[in-house]
């Protein structure tokens, strides 16, 4: 090793540091104690070092900048408990949905029950209904029943069969055709009415929980009288402005 | 995250010179506080994966670094000028004042660095990191380290001396 030689290295030497053992560097060091220009060098080079240093330590650190950094951080792992809290409550959200669905669904398949279909055949009554066939002969209303693909092969108790027809309609209680037969009892009709008792017919299966075949149940429903029993694969429900004992007479 | 080292107390002990060290990089308070920021939310983030605590310091100054060459890759590079061609322009510091430079002198004068240079000397000088330190936070062999330092501290003594007799340090041999 020459004399510029040690200079480049000695470039990289810093006193009181491990720069030391780099065996360079202390081959160098070795040799500037035995060369006076080398030594008088060094200490200048170790003088101009530690003004460069304490240069470079006189950057100013802005006041409030540790502060900031940790109120920062502070404030974002708040946000990230929140968004974490946000996170839960949307996953315990999905578990409840997924829990809670197959409950509501069953709650809203229990729509398909002999009470809804009672009930809602009552207000179709009541409400006002139009007649789609206007007829006093019961085999043209089969006929019609059957060519629109409503329950048409319906068996009437004999009473009802000896009373006189009015028309038919065909009304729909969830995607299936009920047969409505419309019947006059012979009274007096109110205004604009043409049919004072009603038959309504539809296919079994597609009421849960109708009454058992050979049974009769009779029932109120907003001041409509209603019987109604199952016979074959049909559920009958018969309504009329009165009570059972009105109803008795068409059975 | 290291055994021992609370966020509080780790901001405590290196937000200073990790601002100084982005300063020296960045010459812009906002970005060297964005920086300094960014490296100890990185840390609150990810430093619980560093299971070596002696190596903290290391990872914060190397997470820094990556940072700053990260947003210098997103902004318009500043027109490249070989220092052989902007002599004229080095703030050119007397001998007789060496001993008593200040802070913007330095940093002017490092800046006029070529790029390559600036950070191994800044982590030189201010941390008194190890050249293997270096080269970790740099992420380049302790060849290279040494050989950028020799350059780049030839250079800056260089400018502040004054000293155009235009010899260049030589890298040491490895």
């Amino acid at each position: 090793m020459n004399h510029d030689q040690a200079r480049t290295i000695l470039l990289l030497y810093r006193p009181g540091t491990t720069d030391a053992g780099d065996p360079e560097i202390s081959e160098a060091l070795a040799l500037a104690k035995q060369d006076p220009e080398l030594t008088r060098w060094l200490a200048e080079h170790f003088a101009r070092q530690e003004a460069v240093r304490a240069g470079f330590r006189k950057i100013a650190v802005p006041a409030g900048l540790k502060e900031q950094i940790i109120s920062e951080q502070a404030a974002r792992a708040r946000i990230g408990i929140r968004r974490q809290r946000a996170v839960l409550a949307a996953a315990a959200m999905v578990i409840a949905l997924a829990v809670l669905s197959p409950l509501w669904f069953r709650h809203h398949r229990s729509d398909d029950t002999y009470d809804l279909y009672q009930d809602h055949m009552a207000s179709v009554a009541l409400r006002g209904y139009g007649m789609d066939l206007l007829t006093n002969n019961p085999a043209s209303i089969r006929a019609y029943l059957a060519q629109k693909q409503a329950p048409a092969d319906y068996r009437l108790p004999a009473a009802l069969e000896k009373t006189a027809v009015a028309g038919c309609a065909i009304q729909d209680w969830q995607g299936m055709k009920v047969s409505m037969v419309c019947f006059r009892t012979g009274k007096p009709l109110p205004p604009g009415e043409q049919s004072d008792l009603w038959l309504f017919v539809i296919d079994r299966a597609a009421v849960k929980n109708a009454p058992p075949v050979g049974s009769r149940q009779f029932v109120q429903v907003s001041g409509l009288g209603m019987v109604s029993w199952t016979e074959g694969d049909k559920l009958y429900v018969l309504g009329m402005a009165g009570n059972e004992q009105s109803l008795r007479q068409y059975l | 995250m290291a055994e021992g080292m609370d966020f509080e107390g780790l901001v405590a002990s290196y937000y200073e010179p990790l601002y100084q060290f982005a300063f020296s990089l960045a010459r812009d308070e906002a970005d060297a506080c964005d920086l300094t920021q960014q490296t100890f939310c990185i840390w609150a983030a990810k430093g619980h994966q560093l299971r070596d605590a002696s190596k903290v310091k290391t990872w914060l100054f190397t997470t820094l670094h990556r940072e700053f060459l990260g947003s210098r890759r997103r902004q318009t590079r500043f027109p490249h000028i070989e220092l052989e061609y902007a002599a004229a322009e080095l703030p050119v510091v007397p001998p007789a004042t060496v001993n008593r430079l200040d802070a913007a002198q330095v940093l002017d004068t490092l800046a006029c660095l070529d790029e390559i240079y600036q950070a191994p000397v800044a982590l030189f000088y201010l941390q008194d990191c190890s050249y293997n330190e270096i080269a970790e936070i740099l992420d380049v062999p302790l060849g290279t380290v040494k050989s950028r330092l020799t350059r780049g501290l030839g250079r800056l003594h260089q400018m502040l001396t004054g000293d155009t007799t235009g010899r260049q340090p030589q890298p040491p041999r490895s």
